[in-house]
């Protein structure tokens, strides 16, 4: 038996004079570390990864070449030539090398191996085996990152050097092949598997979808349509009529799963409207999909839809059925409108909406990017009739099993978020694909009782099946998570299906404590290997040993049930029951990095409460270290369990809250900050106990200093909190807080552009690089260099010329494609984005001053106008304010933005609008002098005046407000100055507005408020 | 379906009827056969078959081939060369199946126990050291049976226990195979032939509506003789299938 010290086998690699006996060698090589950790170890040690790179390397010396290979031009293309097969076996060993895990991808890193792996992944120019090894290295690799820690990190290196245009092509070269070779099937779903674990940000969602790969994967999925059978009758000559007859894929080859598919897709649509239509317009769904009305040949089965028709269980009005529809249950739609429009009950307290898609990282502005969408929906969507896509998503969840379950309604929770589903269908999710999901965790759960071994396994190694259901494990609760959040009807389905028990039994599951986190090294007859590390060259050294893989699960499941949970208790008469299942301990210990015993509040010592007690030191807490992620969303849960008063007085309070979430805002990555931010704002209102503890350990300084912060996000939620901080606090704390901000920055906030003029700064210097070098990096806006961005779609081979004319003339395609970049524009356009932020800063920083001089705890709050007067400036605090009002225009002269659509006019938006004006009945509430200062703004009150007829009923709300306090006479002697006010102001012809308003507003609360105004102002004049 | 009827008359029990009535149709037969052929490794039949019933082959034959090659070191108990050959096949499939590699190995030590039956132990001892013992540690099963293997250095081969005679047997090398076979079929996605899913699927269907009692003849024959002579070759016990 060959000892295990074998140098031979690697000085024959080194030194090997011909291709033959290189194979000859590796594949030596190769026996003896498959399957083999040690071995790996002490061949890594040695330094061979560095000898198999270069055996990769593009141009390796032509010495080496053994005489010329006879086969390869002689047109048999299965037969690879000795130096591709050096390749082939080079590649076989990394991959197997990377299967070690974690302590791997250190020399790996050190070798520099991924981008020569990546290199070999172009159909075009390699042989299928060597693309298929490529693509499992590169998959084992992603496998062993995700278990390194933290795992974010190489999974972020690994996608950036994956996703560049070069090997975006080759990926979606290998995706587009039509072969039904069993090795092209292998790479797709390797392919699929690695865009689905790799593309978590926004920036390569975007360019994944714009190279064509999310049409690919369309295809891909609209094979599978036809390969069920359940292409929609008529389909074929509908297609022909929009070029789109090529369109319809031949049915799926034996060997591609589904799941990957639906995984890889839900990938990349993950949160975006954009990327959602992209699937549903791709011209592969389109044409398997077209929407057509449908009657089926049997009689009865068109009849049980007219019963309920006709006992009013139906909307008789609703759109004609589709032919998929006839493959769904029938759902009675009982309680017409009870959906999607609760929200608005709650007041956005804190940066409302959360995303809770897998780990789009942030919750930053969505509320501004809704109202922007909304506008975008209104314009484009009530004429477009629902995709087929829909309902055959349900019908597949409906069908399959496990995986493949969880996939498609991943997929199908996008398209719903998204606003692609008839508002009939939430009904339909409530009892077709709720419980089934919820039934999927139930199964789960049940499965891991009977076979408890299986959960806790200590071991580096995890059965196919084990990993199967936990992968099921820790999607389902995000999915459904996505499904409820927004809608209370599916919140109830989701009730009556036990799912906030399961979600708190899985988050509890998930701190039973696992002591011994290292995997059992196997035994070795000479004991002294392990000295090795930490000597060497970084080439041979191996890495940390990472996470358990249980471990790693148990994080994913933690940060799922903790989404699960954010949703389910939207609505507060959920919170009771969230409460009773004694959650909230578990809540707390994962707002922390190193999490000890969850404990329940009586056994909560009070001394815990210091603020300045140092986190615990990270690594080896037997209940599993937070990452990232599941900070985010414990923060989540606590700031919407923060919106119930009941809930911050009691249970929050009582567990201690406060003091872990003050320590996130100085963690030291900014997302867990915004989160944290967030969640401050709704522990900060007056109604809360936990304010005067934390603004004793000393909050206030901590969110001013956020509110300087480079990121947008951060500066936006810190001072969403300061808003409500300095709500009905005593003065002193008022003073402290502006002074602590600097009054300099919040007109600094108030007034400027900072992201846009960063925006513009970046494109002005780079619109000068590209001038010198058109090569441009892969995640600018493609505006930028000529709006050039097309649907690859529209063109895509192969087709006939004719088909192609046809496609660009079907007012179908049309349709599609002038929607498809409208919402593209919406979403990717970087300039909307650097305005929204812009304006939501702004916002809350005009809120700030309104609640600075708003209501005092015990004060005069005439003291506070005065203090802000003084520090900002009287004049130019009316300067600031007007010139909220106007209409702006941005950067005139910059030539990229000189025409088409972009030109940077900046209209006044009713939030801001409606925060000035409460600034102003603050300062007209406050004593009369002020009401005169108010009154002497010519301009101001001019503009103003504008602004009756404003869409935003706040908007007139807030004018009626103003006027009512201008026209108050405090006492006697303010009588006649206030008379001259309410002339003043008749004079400007505000009363007549005031009686417009009275007669002829929607609302009936605007209708009162102008009345009383208006009799105010006749008071004060007679 | 009641066969209230048929209590004295020795006519065809409603199950049988209902059976004959049942037409299979001859291309799904074809397709079952051919995917026998292909799974458990026959490359010609499987091609002449694909010919004369003008089917497509599911798999290349040089596949078949080399799973067959593997299939045949492991009968003969050449495992280190079944090991290269299966590690060139698929380099994945011994990380991924730790298992398997274990049986693999463990196979490999019988054979070297039996190699020096009486003999030097040596090789075998090391080949223990250095290959199964490291991952015993990691295993308690694997522990286990590296530790049934290890008693045949010890205990005289002509006299021992029936659980480690078993282990000499040439029963071990062929379930070894099968599980080689099944498992590189699994990692191409394409799992154990589907005549062996069916004999299983027949044999759990027949247990369980025995045991909720439906009405059933009290012997099912599988068939495979033709015509209806019943009694003498096969069906009398319920099938077991052990795989």
């Amino acid at each position: 038996m060959a000892r295990i010290q074998s140098p031979p086998i690697l000085s024959q690699i080194r030194v090997a004079r011909s291709y033959s006996e290189q194979v000859a060698s590796l594949r030596a090589l190769k026996d003896e570390v498959v399957g083999h950790v040690q071995r790996k170890e002490k061949w890594v040690e040695q330094g061979v990864l560095e000898s198999l790179i270069k055996m990769l390397q593009p141009n390796r010396s032509p010495s080496r070449l053994s005489g010329k290979e006879a086969r390869d031009s002689s047109g048999q293309p299965k037969v690879l030539t000795e130096d591709e097969l050096v390749r082939l076996h080079a590649l076989q060993l990394i991959a197997s090398f990377a299967n070690g895990g974690p302590p791997f991808i250190a020399p790996l890193h050190a070798v520099d191996a991924i981008p020569v792996i990546a290199s070999h992944i172009s159909s075009l120019d390699q042989p299928p085996q060597i693309v298929l090894t490529a693509l499992r290295a590169l998959s084992n690799i992603a496998d062993a990152m995700r278990l390194s820690t933290p795992a974010s990190d190489g999974i972020e290196f690994l996608a950036e050097t994956l996703f560049v245009p070069r090997y975006l092509e080759a990926l979606c070269a290998i995706l587009s092949s039509d072969s039904t070779a069993p090795v092209v099937q292998e790479q797709k779903c390797l392919v699929a598997s690695l865009i689905s674990r790799l593309c978590k940000q926004p920036h390569h969602q975007n360019s994944l979808a714009s190279t064509g790969i999310l049409d690919a994967l369309a295809t891909m999925l609209a094979s599978f349509v036809v390969a069920r059978g359940e292409v929609v009758p008529t389909a074929e000559i509908l297609a022909e009529a929009d070029g789109l007859a090529e369109m319809i894929p031949d049915p799926v080859p034996q060997g591609l799963e589904l799941a990957a598919v639906l995984e890889a897709i839900s990938a990349i649509i993950a949160d975006s409207r954009f990327r959602a239509y992209m699937l549903i317009c791709s011209p592969s769904i389109m044409a398997v999909f077209p929407s057509a009305e449908f009657s089926p040949p049997a009689r009865d089965t068109r009849a049980a839809w007219n019963a309920l028709e006709t006992h009013g269980l139906r909307d008789v009005q609703v759109k004609a059925q589709g032919a998929i529809d006839y493959l769904l249950p029938l759902v009675p739609v009982t309680q017409p409108r009870l959906l999607s429009s609760h929200l608005a009950q709650y007041p956005p307290l804190g940066s409302s909406r959360e995303n809770l898609g897998q780990s789009t990282p942030t919750n930053k502005f969505s509320p501004w990017t809704s109202t922007f969408e909304s506008v975008n929906n209104n314009d484009t969507e009530s004429d477009d009739p629902e995709s087929p896509l829909i309902p055959w998503l349900i019908h597949l969840v409906r069908t399959t099993q496990g995986l493949e379950r969880v996939m498609a309604a991943s997929v199908l929770a996008s398209l719903f978020k998204a606003g692609f589903a008839s508002p009939d269908r939430e009904v339909s999710f409530g009892v077709l694909v709720v419980p089934l999901l919820c039934q999927l965790i139930k199964d789960c759960l049940k499965e891991q009782e009977k076979n408890p071994s299986a959960v806790k396994q200590i071991s580096s190694f995890v059965e196919r099946k084990t990993a199967v259901d936990w992968v099921i494990l820790e999607r389902t609760p995000a999915v459904l998570a996505r499904f409820v959040a927004d809608s209370e009807c599916l919140q109830h389905a989701a009730h009556d299906c036990d799912a906030l028990r399961y979600a708190c039994k899985m988050l509890k599951d998930t701190y039973e404590p696992i002591y011994n986190q290292k995997a059992p090294r196997p035994w070795s007859p000479n004991p002294d290997t392990g000295g090795g590390m930490g000597e060497g060259l970084s080439t041979c050294r191996l890495g940390h040993p990472g996470q358990l893989p249980i471990c790693a699960h148990l994080m994913r499941l933690r940060e799922s049930s903790l989404k699960l949970l954010a949703a389910m208790i939207i609505k507060d008469e959920y919170h009771k029951a969230l409460i009773e299942q004694d959650i909230v301990p578990y809540i707390v210990e994962s707002l922390t990095r190193s999490p000890s015993k969850p404990k329940s509040s009586k056994e909560k010592p009070k001394s815990e409460k210091k603020a300045d007690e140092p986190p615990l030191p990270a690594g080896g807490s037997p209940y599993g270290d937070n990452p990232n992620s599941v900070i985010i969303a414990a923060c989540h849960v606590v700031r919407i369990l923060g919106r119930s008063v009941r809930d911050l007085r009691t249970s929050l309070e009582d567990h201690a809250v406060a003091m872990p979430i003050f320590r996130l805002l100085r963690d030291p990555d900014t997302e867990v900050q915004v989160a944290a931010c967030a969640a401050v704002c709704n522990l900060v209102p007056e109604v809360s106990p936990m304010r005067e503890p934390l603004i004793e350990a000393g909050i206030i300084k901590v969110l001013c200093e956020h509110a300087h912060s480079q990121d947008p996000g951060l500066r936006l939620n810190s001072m969403w909190a300061l808003k409500h901080l300095v709500w009905a606090v005593d003065n002193k704390t008022k003073k402290q807080c502006l002074e602590e901000l600097e009054s300099g920055w919040l007109v600094q906030l108030i007034t400027a552009d900072t992201e846009d003029d960063a925006l513009h700064a970046r494109t002005q210097r780079r619109s000068q690089d590209t001038d010198e070098d058109e090569d441009m990096d892969s995640e600018t806006y493609d505006d930028d260099d000529g709006r050039s961005w097309t649907w690859p779609a529209m063109f895509r081979e192969p087709c006939p010329a004719k088909s192609a004319s046809l496609r660009t003339h079907s007012p179908r395609m049309q349709k599609a494609e002038k929607k498809l970049l409208a919402l593209r524009d919406a979403e990717i356009n970087p300039i909307r984005k650097a305005r929204n932020d812009d304006l939501a800063i702004q916002e809350q920083a005009i809120n700030f001053i309104r609640n600075l001089i708003g209501q005092s705890m015990t004060e005069n709050v005439a003291e506070m106008v005065d203090y802000v007067f003084d520090q900002i400036g009287q004049e130019k605090l009316f300067e600031i304010l007007a010139g909220k009002l106007r209409v702006r225009v941005l950067h005139p002269f910059a030539r990229r933005y000189s025409t088409g659509r972009d030109t940077r006019v900046l209209y006044p938006q009713a939030k801001v609008i409606e925060a000035v004006i409460f600034v102003l009945v603050h300062i007209a509430a406050s004593k009369p002098q002020h009401r005169q200062l108010v009154i002497a703004q010519r301009d101001l009150l001019k503009l103003l005046e504008q602004h009756f007829n404003s869409k935003d009923s706040g908007v007139r709300l807030a004018l009626c407000h103003f006027l009512t306090n201008l026209v108050w006479p405090d006492d006697s002697s303010d009588a006649a100055a206030c008379g001259q006010r309410a002339q003043e102001l008749r004079k400007l012809g505000f009363l007549t507005r005031l009686e417009a308003l009275e007669q002829e507003d929607a609302e009936l609360d605007v209708r009162e408020r102008a009345r009383s105004a208006a009799f105010q102002m006749k008071l004060g004049n007679d | 379906m009641t066969s209230s009827s048929s209590t004295t008359t020795p006519s065809k029990h409603a199950f049988e009827t209902r059976v004959g009535d049942v037409k299979a149709p001859k291309s799904g037969i074809n397709a079952l056969i051919l995917d026998y052929l292909t799974k458990e490794g026959y490359p010609e039949a499987a091609a002449k078959f694909s010919k004369e019933a003008n089917l497509e082959l599911q798999q290349e034959k040089t596949n078949i081939k080399r799973r067959r090659e593997i299939q045949h070191a492991i009968h003969v108990g050449d495992i280190e060369t079944a090991i290269t050959a299966l590690n060139d096949l698929d380099p994945e499939i011994l990380d991924m199946e730790p298992q398997l590699h274990f049986s693999l190995l463990r196979l490999q030590l019988v054979e070297l126990i039996r190699q020096c039956n009486g003999g030097d132990i040596t090789p075998a001892l090391d080949f223990a050291t250095t290959k199964l013992a490291p991952r015993a540690a990691m295993n308690s099963d694997f522990l286990k049976d590296l530790e049934k293997t290890m008693a045949l250095l010890i205990f005289p081969h002509d006299s021992l226990q029936p659980e480690h005679a078993a282990l000499l047997h040439s029963d071990l090398r062929s379930k070894t195979a099968t599980e080689v076979n099944e498992a590189v079929l699994m990692r191409q996605a394409q799992g154990e032939a589907a005549l062996r899913q069916l004999v299983k699927m027949r044999a759990w269907a027949e247990s369980a509506a025995r045991s909720k009692k439906k009405d059933l003849p009290e012997r099912i024959e599988l068939g495979l003789n033709g015509e209806d002579n019943d009694d003498y070759e096969n069906g009398h016990e319920p099938m077991i299938i052990s795989t």
